[in-house]
């Protein structure tokens, strides 16, 4: 009824006619807001990088910089005086690091992300924490402590939580870090290990790195701190070659022999310190997940337990039960991590084995073709019948190994 | 005197090492990514290249490793500078053939001294 009433009116075209001039007008007022939002933004960058060039020359030539250089007053000059500070802090030690922090303290950087930090908007105040956590300064570990306690996000405790960990002092900081990180749901390992990983640099930097093990042993009975997160603690230490919890770790290895998960991270971690000592226990754990992880560091075995070692390496019951299921995997780094041992197994893997010479992946069918290589006359006699197979791919993988492509892992 | 590339997507580190090893007598060029550090390695011809790992377009794992792989490039000594202290990393970046792997935070003495210590025993006379 309204289009027939349009459509007859004489004012019809004029009428088109305006309504498309109106949104010629609207299109280009967008495209010339836009470039002149671009044009600030690129002035706004501009005009930060060239005072970051100015707080970094005046924090390397001036013993005070706060006496040469301008006060913060908006957004963007804090913006580039927490990053400057930031990365020189996390990059240097001593004078350089003294005047960043010396300059944020001065100017009262903190105290204005303190404050944003406060905002309604959660993603605001996760950014001001994000920030405050890259400045390290130890000022901050009571705000973080009394803003945990009052924020109600998960995503921004989470964050509070990283920049505590790198304010530990010594293992009461790191225990009531653990209590606050089990209170919360689980994130992921990845992030757990990191703060602990955390831990553990500022207490090696600070010299007391004893302490991460004292923590270790006093949580190891604790039942408030999930199993997960004690064995994040404990892959946490392999990561950041924590030596001095080594004792810890030997006991969680005898407490936890029924969490294959923890004993993972023990394995990992004793052989990374150079203690050997579990791993012809290891070898017998009735859970594959632990044979395995010892078998991948037997090439690291002493010759005084060998002998033990070769017998079981050649018991199928024991270790290679699992392999062949293992070399099915779907995924192809699975299958390529553990055709690295594939050759010390028996006959069963070598059958497991041919199939792999025609993987798609062209890192499994190089290491089916050296397990194989590796495996005695039946390994070399599977090869050899390769050669003449219809597969290119398998046939020179085949040819290369047996013209000796790899003597040696 | 030596010729240093450093490489690092962060302007205040990069102005740090250039103003302090160039206060040693060394000549010193920048770059902010991997991509870039491959052509001034190309036009520049460092003694050193002192890398950051951590970088836009490139990470330096991949600069160092086009450097091993190039047979122009393949014996210019680098320096792994990084934040990652993970031993993963460590041993990633000397399986590529790379020559130190300092880790951040590092006092620029000490670092100075690496360096000059590095290249009097490489020759370059410093």
């Amino acid at each position: 009824m309204f289009l027939t009433h349009l459509t007859s009116s004489p004012h019809f075209y004029a009428i088109l006619y305006a309504v498309i001039c109106l949104l010629a007008a609207f299109n280009i007022f967008e495209v010339l807001f836009l470039f002149a939002h671009q044009y600030r933004l690129k002035r706004r960058e501009a005009a930060k990088e060239e005072l970051k060039h100015m707080i970094s020359t005046a924090i390397i030539t001036v013993t005070e910089p706060a006496a040469v250089l301008p006060k913060p007053g908006g957004a963007m000059e804090y913006e580039a005086y927490s990053e400057t500070a930031a990365s020189i802090i996390e990059s240097f030690e001593g004078e350089l690091a003294e005047r960043a922090a010396r300059l944020v303290q001065e100017f009262r950087i903190s105290l204005h992300y303190q404050s944003l930090a406060k905002n309604s908007v959660w993603y605001k105040r996760a950014h001001a924490i994000d920030i405050l956590s890259s400045l390290k300064l130890k000022d901050n570990r009571d705000f973080f402590n009394a803003a945990f306690s009052s924020e109600a996000s998960n995503p921004v405790k989470y964050r509070i939580l990283y920049g505590l960990s790198l304010l530990v002092r010594d293992r009461l900081d790191i225990l009531d870090l653990a209590g606050k990180l089990a209170a919360l749901p689980y994130l992921t390992a990845k992030f757990t290990e990191d703060v602990f990983f955390n831990c553990i640099t500022v207490l090696k930097a600070a010299g007391k790195e004893e302490e991460f093990g004292l923590f270790l042993e006093q949580i190891r009975s604790e039942e408030g701190i999930p199993v997960k997160v004690k064995r994040d603690c404990l892959s946490a230490c392999h990561a950041a070659a924590c030596e001095r919890a080594e004792p810890a770790v030997k006991e969680y290895y005898k407490a936890f022999q029924a969490e294959p998960e923890i004993i993972v991270a023990c394995i990992k971690t004793l052989v990374t310190a150079g203690d050997f000592s579990i791993l012809p226990e290891a070898l017998r754990h009735k859970d594959w997940r632990v044979r395995l992880t010892a078998l991948k560091h037997v090439h690291l075995f002493r010759s005084d337990i060998s002998p033990d070692h070769n017998t079981l390496l050649h018991d199928p019951e024991y270790h290679f039960a699992a392999l062949p299921e293992i070399l099915r995997h779907k995924d192809w780094r699975t299958r390529l991590e553990d055709l690295k041992h594939a050759h010390l197994g028996n006959s069963e893997i070598l059958r497991a084995l041919q199939p792999l010479l025609h993987d798609h992946n062209y890192h499994i069918r190089l290491n089916a073709a050296q397990a194989l290589a590796k495996m005695g006359p039946r390994g070399l006699e599977m090869l050899r019948e390769e050669m003449t197979s219809p597969d290119k791919f398998a046939a020179e993988t085949a040819r290369y190994a047996l013209n000796g492509g790899w003597t040696t892992q | 005197m030596a010729k240093i590339l450093v490489v690092d997507d962060d302007e205040p580190i990069r102005l740090i090492y250039q103003a302090y090893l160039t206060k040693d007598g060394h000549t010193v060029e920048t770059a902010a990514d991997g991509m870039q550090a491959l052509e001034k390695i190309a036009s520049f011809h460092p003694d050193l290249v002192m890398l950051d790992i951590n970088m836009p377009k490139m990470s330096g794992f991949e600069v160092a490793k086009r450097m091993k792989e190039n047979p122009e490039t393949k014996d210019i000594p680098i320096f792994i500078m990084t934040s990652l202290k993970q031993e993963l990393n460590i041993k990633k970046a000397y399986d590529l053939g790379i020559d130190e792997y300092i880790t951040k935070p590092t006092s620029v003495e000490h670092l100075k001294l690496r360096v000059n210590k590095f290249l009097k025993k490489k020759g370059c006379g410093c």
